[in-house]
């Protein structure tokens, strides 16, 4: 669910970001093999989208006779309708008559394969996969960070000291979980707390035995990793999305911003 | 005298009712020629022209004929489907490309004609030659 959450989004903001750029694209919306519609655009109602997996359902079900489809381009009077295939993903845009097909195509066939190839090379692992050690496990002293809270950017970056704890934490690595970056609004947010789904947390939280979590490790995909306290989303609209709130001052700091993925770790204390 | 002009009248009454049906075979004739210049193109593998009334195909693997059938009458059906579905106006043409080969679809009055070509081969010289039409 997270893995697709992760998928969906990312998907999501490539398209709002190729609408912004082109403007004279109308609709646009990412749809799978198995007809289900990972991303779209609020202006194209289901039942519109229905009917156009349907139409190329037909040329679908008889492309084996190409070697299957890569595109599909539809020209009329008032616009173009285009389809573009990235293995099991499809992207559909009705752009206007006045539209650079050239521009959009171009745009289309560098960005959407990216997020893709970025998002499998990333996949996160599902935490409903991952399952909890058995309570027989002996446990076995581990080497851990000291969680240490940001306080300054430049100690944010710093190797986090490491110290020897002998702990009855169990013995396997905490699972790193990718989820998209997004802002916290409001006044007097705290410059050292990110905040993280609840359901996650309990996730975290069950893996390591009831355990509260109380700090996570960021990584960036640049290697950037820092060390912070972490609390429960409280806006609802993010809950189940596989989002992680990260303060500005804190996403200034290891060169990230909105929209782009991280790796979140638990740290036990 | 009323009987000679009974049957002029007659004749240019015949003229009139079978008029459409001439320009609309030249049309077709006139197609099937512009086609088989098409077929000449570097890349181009054959074509599909039909009509209510004929078909002529030519294709250089006669083995995918009727693969290649279905498929171009799938992506001219989906054409209008989707034209309408989001008020396009008037069809031009639907390009279906694949991985090894590409159909150019396009209706000339009542002609549906599929065009199908390698897979880098151009699309526009063809187009260019029946857009004259």
């Amino acid at each position: 669910m997270m893995e697709e959450d992760v998928y969906a989004i990312a998907l999501q903001n490539a398209l709002n970001e190729m609408r912004n750029t082109c403007p004279d694209m109308q609709h646009a919306f990412i749809f799978k093999e198995t007809g289900e519609i990972v991303a779209g655009d609020a202006e194209t109602p289901q039942k519109v989208i229905v009917r156009v997996l349907d139409a190329f359902n037909g040329i679908f079900n008889r492309a084996k006779a190409i070697g299957g489809i890569e595109a599909v381009t539809l020209k009329c009077g008032g616009g173009t309708v285009t389809l573009h295939s990235f293995g099991e993903h499809h992207l559909v845009m009705v752009t206007s008559a006045n539209a650079d097909l050239n521009y959009i195509n171009t745009l289309t066939r560098v960005l959407i394969p990216t997020v893709l190839k970025l998002l499998e090379k990333i996949s996160p692992t599902p935490l409903k996969n991952i399952s909890a050690p058995s309570p027989s496990q002996t446990p076995k002293p581990i080497t851990i960070p000291t969680p240490t809270p940001p306080v300054e950017e430049k100690e944010t970056l710093e190797e986090p000291v490491e110290e020897e704890l002998k702990t009855e934490t169990p013995s396997f690595e905490p699972p790193a979980t990718q989820l998209i970056v997004e802002n916290i609004g409001g006044l007097l947010v705290p410059s050292d707390t990110v905040r993280v789904d609840n359901e996650t947390l309990a996730q975290w939280e069950n893996m390591f035995e009831g355990k509260k979590i109380e700090y996570v490790e960021i990584e960036t995909f640049d290697g950037k990793t820092t060390k912070c306290k972490v609390k429960p989303i409280k806006d609802s609209k993010y809950l189940g999305k596989g989002i992680v709130q990260i303060p500005e001052k804190m996403q200034l700091t290891l060169e990230i911003k909105k929209g782009e993925l991280v790796r979140v770790k638990p740290i036990i204390e | 005298m009323t009987k000679k002009k009974k049957t002029l009248e007659e004749a240019a009454a015949a003229e009139a009712l079978t008029q459409p049906i001439a320009i609309e075979t030249a049309t077709t004739e006139d197609l099937k020629t512009r086609l088989e210049e098409i077929k000449g193109y570097e890349g181009v593998i054959g074509y599909i022209l039909r009509n209510a009334t004929s078909a002529a195909i030519d294709l250089k693997d006669p083995t995918k004929l009727i693969e290649y059938a279905i498929l171009s009458a799938s992506a001219l059906d989906a054409a209008e489907e989707l034209s309408e579905l989001f008020s396009l106006g008037e069809f031009e043409n639907i390009i279906v490309e694949g991985k090894d080969t590409k159909i150019l679809s396009l209706t000339i009055g009542e002609n549906r004609i599929s065009i199908f070509l390698e897979k880098n081969a151009d699309i526009e010289k063809p187009l260019k030659k029946l857009r004259t039409f």
